[in-house]
C-alpha cells in the first residue's frame, strides 16, 4: 500500500510539473510535438529510476559531505549511456531531443527526488517513487506537447486530424505556446483539485 | 575510519565505476553512431546528385567533397556542404553540383533552426527546387535571381549567399567545363 502511493503520489499529488513546478526548462523546450514529450518523459524516467535505485543502495555508503557530487556523477553516468544509446538507434528521435538530453543531469527532478527521497528509504519505495515521478512527469509533457501539435501543426503524433483549411496557430509550438499551455493546464488542475477537496470536505 | 578518508575514497570509487560504465557504452555504441552518421551523409548526396547510387569522399583544400558515382562508375556529380547564418543559428546546406555543365543539380537543407513555419520552410521543395539547373554564373542575389519565402528573406537570403560562397571556392578547385 505504501509502495503503491508512493507511486501515485508522483503522478498526481506532487506532479513534478503540474505540481511542484520543477523540470521544467527541458519540458517547455522539447513539447512541440507529441512524439518529443513522450520521448523526453521516457528518457527521464529510465534516468530517474536508475539513479534512484543506485542512490538508495548506496545511502548508507555515501557520507553526507560529499553526497551531491556522488548524486551528479551517478544521474550524469546515466543521461550519457541514455545519450549514447539514443544517438546510435534511435537516430531520427535523437536529432530532436539531442540537445535536450545532456540537460536531464541538470534537471531538478531527478536531484531533488535523489535528496528529498531515495537517500532516506529503501529500495523498493524508492524505485516506486522514480517510476511515479517519471511516469507523472510523462503524462504531463505529452499532454503539454499533445495540446501545443494540435493547435501549431494541426497534426497529433505526425497525423493529420485538424480539418483542411485549418490555419495552424504557429505560436502554439514557439517558446510563448509553452508557457500559454503549461500555465492554462496548471490553472486547470488547481480548480480540480480544490473542486475535490470541496466535494470530500462536504461528504 | 577518518572521515575525510571515507569521503575521498567512497568518492573515488563511485568516480571509477561511472567511468567504467562510460566507457563500456561508448565502445559498445560508437561503431553504430559513425555508421549512422556515415549513412545519413551518403542519403543526403544521393538525394542532390540525381543518378548517383554510390559515394566518394575527396579532401581538396578545406573542402571536403562528395562525388556522385553510378553503377558503372561514371561521375554523376560532386556535392559539397555550404553553411550560412540564418535568422536563428546555422543552416547547413547539402549542394550538388555539375562541375562540367557549371550547372547546380540540386540542394538539401541538412540542419536549421529557423522559426517553424516561417524560415523552416526553407526545407521545402517548394524553395529548393528553385536552385536546380542554377548555373555557376548566377548572382544568386535574393529577390533578384533567388525567390525568397515571404516572411522569412534572412533565412531565405542566408542560404542563397552559403551557396554562393562555396560555389566561389568550388569553381576555382573544379574550374567550369573541366573534369572532375
Amino acid at each position: 500500500m505504501q509502495l503503491f502511493k508512493d507511486f501515485i503520489n508522483g503522478i498526481w499529488n506532487e506532479n513534478p510539473i503540474f505540481k511542484m513546478v520543477i523540470g521544467i526548462c527541458s519540458a517547455l523546450a522539447v513539447t512541440t510535438a507529441a512524439n518529443n514529450g513522450i520521448a523526453m518523459g521516457l528518457a527521464l524516467t529510465f534516468v530517474l529510476t536508475c539513479s534512484s535505485i543506485l542512490i538508495s543502495l548506496l545511502r548508507n555508503v555515501i557520507p553526507a559531505k560529499v553526497r551531491i557530487p556522488c548524486y551528479i556523477i551517478v544521474v550524469a553516468t546515466f543521461t550519457t549511456v541514455v545519450d549514447l544509446f539514443m544517438k546510435a538507434y534511435f537516430p531520427s528521435l535523437y536529432e530532436v531531443l539531442g540537445i535536450f538530453i545532456p540537460l536531464i543531469v541538470v534537471n531538478c527532478t531527478v536531484l531533488a527526488r535523489a535528496e528529498s527521497f531515495a537517500s532516506k528509504v529503501g529500495l523498493a519505495r524508492a524505485t516506486a517513487d522514480a517510476l511515479g515521478m517519471g511516469l507523472g512527469f510523462t503524462w504531463a509533457i505529452t499532454l503539454i506537447s499533445m495540446i501545443r501539435e494540435l493547435l501549431g501543426a494541426g497534426t497529433l503524433f505526425g497525423y493529420r486530424v485538424m480539418w483542411d483549411g485549418f490555419t495552424p496557430w504557429v505560436s502554439a509550438i514557439l517558446p510563448p505556446g509553452a508557457f500559454i499551455v503549461m500555465g492554462i493546464l496548471v490553472g486547470l488542475i488547481n480548480m480540480i483539485n480544490r473542486k475535490t477537496a470541496k466535494d470530500t470536505h462536504s461528504h | 575510519m577518518n572521515q575525510y578518508a571515507r569521503m575521498i575514497i567512497v568518492l573515488m570509487i563511485i568516480s571509477i565505476a561511472s567511468g567504467a560504465v562510460l566507457a563500456l557504452s561508448y565502445e559498445v555504441t560508437n561503431p553504430t553512431i559513425q555508421e549512422q552518421a556515415r549513412q545519413k551523409l551518403e542519403q543526403s548526396v544521393l538525394t542532390v546528385i540525381p543518378g548517383a547510387t554510390k559515394m566518394e569522399e575527396v579532401q581538396k583544400e578545406d573542402m571536403m567533397i562528395y562525388i556522385g558515382l553510378d553503377d558503372q562508375g561514371n561521375k554523376k556529380g560532386i556535392s559539397f556542404k555550404a553553411i550560412g547564418s540564418g535568422f536563428d543559428g546555422p543552416i547547413e546546406i547539402m549542394v550538388g553540383y555539375n562541375p562540367k555543365e557549371g550547372k547546380l543539380l540540386g540542394i538539401e537543407i541538412l540542419s536549421m533552426s529557423e522559426t517553424p513555419g516561417l524560415g523552416a520552410r526553407i526545407k521545402e521543395e517548394a524553395f529548393t527546387k528553385q536552385f536546380k539547373e542554377k548555373s555557376a554564373e548566377d548572382e544568386f542575389t535574393a529577390k533578384e535571381d533567388v525567390q525568397v519565402i515571404s516572411g522569412a528573406t534572412i533565412s531565405s537570403t542566408a542560404v542563397a549567399n552559403a551557396i554562393r560562397t562555396s560555389l566561389d571556392k568550388i569553381v576555382k578547385i573544379y574550374p567550369v567545363g573541366g573534369d572532375f
